[in-house]
């Protein structure tokens, strides 16, 4: 790695104030083990001139519930999350997803606030001394469009013509399906505001902006979650497609769900059409098995990438019927 | 000192050496230290950390861009903790920060201050049963990955010393083997677990 300006944040304004006085030319690292592998391979144009510590800030480490609503601080380790019993059973596609993210050694070190900001993963982006200059760097095409795609969007560019890399998270469809908050040193959004593709980031945050909390309301009474990843290595690979799923069922039937895929496009995709297809309805194969057909209809794969399509449909049945206990 | 009028007078900061507060001109900063703290001792050079390396603590001067790895290793001769990939993805560098083991290639050592770190060198030193059932149930071939796998073994053992052999594997996942060593490792972890137990009962008893 080169040198940098390493800045230990006391607290969140020390850390935004650092932000502010570098503007783009600054890092922001928590777990470390996304952007620390970003540095050494120098895959960006650029290179931060600083990094900004958010370990050092006291008091972002914490779980409770409060008043009907989960608080997890930005802080929290992966390893954590899985383990706590409240999660696990209240809020199953949480302490799933969480405890499926990378290895045990990752989690032990990944936050979930860095889980929820980590970069992509396209490997014509990630490849060292940034020798591919694609469009998530500023530079003039995406080359999966004409390249090997097989781990690439199936639901289009972020334009047409633009990136294909998907979104790597596995928290981030699962706090999404529990319909979660985060609140940033900013503002408080919907976790599903929070992903915008663009040049070198995943998120809408500003450059000064940091997250400090993740919000999740108590399910309602009946509701069950489920979270599902398929990668070739179990956990310790990132997802080629994962889904979570969150399900309220009154007297049999559904009466509201969520559904949302990652990794099959370029943001965490909501499965509308999958909601749609099994809400008032009693959950039954065919019904879950419909409902994973309807979420990939707008599926438009690229050449080598078909095969995550199948693999989709059926993430969606089982995790909705996981959601049902009938699994 | 650049007067306030010179376009570099913008750009220049002072920032205070014991807070990150900065300050546009010399009096302010200069009045900010004075009232705000003359009763401190002097601030230590950047970089400086305090880290308790196998029971004995340090105080290191350390580079931004040091990996906690090229600390152990390179500079402080604790050549156990191997580095294979670099990456976070094989965890032949594990070390026990804490009680958490982590990856020593992916945490900057300058993040490490206050901090408590095992290395293998610290368990073996210990005489910690594992290292002897590593050896009975001869759990390496060539050995490099071995040290990451103790350190994890020892990081488990430490938080549950009933482990079953599915947690043992799921506590192992992250660490990487190319001679194909994997079936060795409950069996070694296992009984050192019993041995622990043992121990602990006869010290109760």
């Amino acid at each position: 790695m080169r040198k940098f300006t390493h800045i230990n944040a006391q607290t969140i304004e020390d850390a935004v104030s650092a932000l502010r006085r570098y503007g783009d030319r600054a890092g922001i690292i928590a777990g470390g083990t996304d952007i620390l592998g970003r540095m050494k391979d120098e895959i960006l144009p650029k290179y931060p001139e600083a990094l900004v510590n958010l370990k050092t800030i006291a008091g972002l480490d914490f779980l409770r519930e409060e008043a009907g609503v989960l608080r997890i601080g930005a802080l929290t380790r992966l390893q954590d999350l899985g383990h706590e019993p409240l999660i696990r059973e209240k809020y199953r596609a949480l302490a799933q997803a969480a405890s499926k993210t990378a290895s045990p050694h990752i989690r032990e070190m990944g936050t979930l606030g860095g889980n929820l900001c980590q970069d992509i993963r396209c490997w014509y982006y990630r490849n060292p001394n940034n020798r591919f200059p694609c469009l998530r760097k500023g530079g003039g095409r995406c080359y999966a469009i004409e390249g090997d795609n097989r781990y690439h969007s199936i639901m289009g560019g972020s334009v047409e013509g633009g990136c294909y890399a998907v979104h790597p998270s596995d928290t981030a469809p699962a706090l999404v399906a529990l319909n979660a908050g985060v609140i940033t040193s900013k503002r408080l959004m919907n976790v599903e505001d929070l992903f915008q593709v663009g040049v070198a980031k995943t998120t809408a945050l500003d450059a000064d902006e940091i997250i400090t909390e993740i919000q999740a309301p108590l399910p309602a009474a009946g509701s069950r979650s489920a979270f599902l990843k398929f990668a070739i290595r179990k956990s310790i690979d990132f997802p080629i497609v994962n889904c979570a799923a969150m399900l309220t069922i009154s007297s049999g039937k559904v009466s509201s769900a969520r559904i949302c895929l990652n990794a099959i496009a370029v943001k965490p995709y909501r499965a509308r059409k999958a909601e749609e297809a099994i809400l008032n309805k009693r959950i039954n194969d065919k019904i879950a098995e419909a409902a994973g057909r309807a979420a990939l209809s707008d599926a438009k794969p690229m050449e080598r990438n078909g095969y995550m399509v199948g693999i989709a449909r059926t993430l969606v049945k089982r995790a909705i019927l996981a959601c049902a206990g009938t699994d | 000192m650049p007067k306030k009028d010179t376009p570099t007078a913008a750009l220049t900061r002072y920032s205070c050496p014991y807070c990150l507060n900065t300050f546009d001109d010399y009096e302010a900063i200069k009045s900010h230290v004075l009232t705000g703290h003359t009763r401190e001792s002097l601030p230590e050079p950047e970089g400086t950390i305090h880290v308790t390396i196998n029971g004995q603590s340090h105080k290191l001067r350390v580079e931004s861009d040091w990996s906690l790895h090229y600390l152990l290793h390179d500079k402080l001769g604790l050549t156990g903790t191997k580095l294979m990939c670099d990456r976070g993805a094989c965890g032949s560098c594990t070390v026990i920060v804490n009680g958490r083991p982590i990856l020593s290639c992916m945490t900057l050592a300058v993040e490490c201050s206050g901090k408590q770190i095992e290395t293998v060198e610290g368990i073996a030193d210990s005489n910690h049963p594992l290292i002897e059932e590593y050896v009975k149930h001869h759990c390496m071939q060539c050995g490099y990955c071995t040290p990451g796998f103790v350190v994890t073994a020892k990081a488990l053992l430490d938080r549950n010393l009933h482990p079953t052999e599915q947690e043992i594997r799921e506590a192992l996942g992250g660490n990487l083997c190319r001679c194909g060593t994997y079936p060795q490792h409950p069996k070694a972890i296992l009984e050192a677990a019993r041995l622990l137990r043992e121990a602990r009962s006869a010290e109760e008893s």
